[in-house]
């Protein structure tokens, strides 16, 4: 059983990523997309925390290119195909709406 | 391993949209479901809910340099012969009326056409039950 969480509410403002972090099982994977991906501003606490964690972790490319942010090797930049590949292989997608 | 093995065939896509037309998140979900029928799988429903119902209606006017999401969620339903079901009690309390709920509550307003149905939450319930994915758009 995993779940595919979404993310899409910058880091910065709230405190949906933690939360997300605090229940992202082994199975589970993670998609930074919208402002969200400014979790990976490098230096950030985020981006610390991101990288220490070790977990299966994705962002959708355009919305990082966007923001002039780079892909960190520990990280896979997706299209919008890839999205749809990654909902069909997890069981569950959560959406941190 | 059966996630594994289901990759490659035909999945069932239940969209579920919660933001308004100007919020990225629309955009994303337009996109999204634009690629799963792109990748062969099949939309079962969208189903437009709370400020989704944004989406929906004719009446929302785009800057000429911006994207025109309502036109293109029009477009893609209407092409794709999807079927774009709107909360009605969303819709309802947000002046988002169909011709035959405004005759019903009397309101000169009329903002949802085809290829819509106004109709309500059970939709998206029977939709996710048909489906072998739901993926909820919304937020930021």
């Amino acid at each position: 059983m995993s779940t595919l969480h979404v993310l899409s509410h910058s880091p910065f403002g709230d405190s949906r990523f933690t939360s997300c972090l605090r229940v992202l099982g082994e199975q589970d994977a993670l998609l930074l997309c919208g402002d969200a991906t400014y979790a990976l501003q490098p230096g950030s606490s985020p981006f610390e925390r991101l990288q220490a964690a070790g977990l299966n972790l994705f962002v959708l490319a355009e919305d990082l290119q966007a923001r002039a942010l780079d892909t960190p090797d520990w990280a896979e930049a997706i299209n919008y195909a890839g999205f749809v590949e990654l909902s069909i292989e997890h069981d569950k997608v959560n959406t941190w709406l | 391993m059966a996630a594994v093995l289901l990759i490659g065939s035909v999945m069932k896509f239940a969209i579920a949209l919660f933001s308004a037309a100007h919020a990225p998140s629309s955009r994303r979900a337009l996109l999204f479901a634009q690629a799963a029928l792109a990748g062969g799988h099949e939309i079962v429903r969208l189903f437009f809910y709370q400020d989704g119902v944004y989406n929906a209606a004719d009446s929302l006017v785009t800057p000429q340099d911006e994207q025109d999401l309502p036109q293109q969620w029009r477009a893609f339903v209407s092409d794709n012969q999807l079927d774009g079901v709107v909360c009605i009690a969303a819709a309802l309390r947000r002046g988002v009326l169909n011709n035959e709920e405004a005759q019903r509550y009397q309101r000169s307003a009329v903002s949802v056409g085809a290829p819509w149905a106004l109709s309500g939450l059970g939709q998206l319930h029977d939709a996710i039950q048909d489906a072998d994915r739901l993926i909820c758009f919304g937020g930021a």
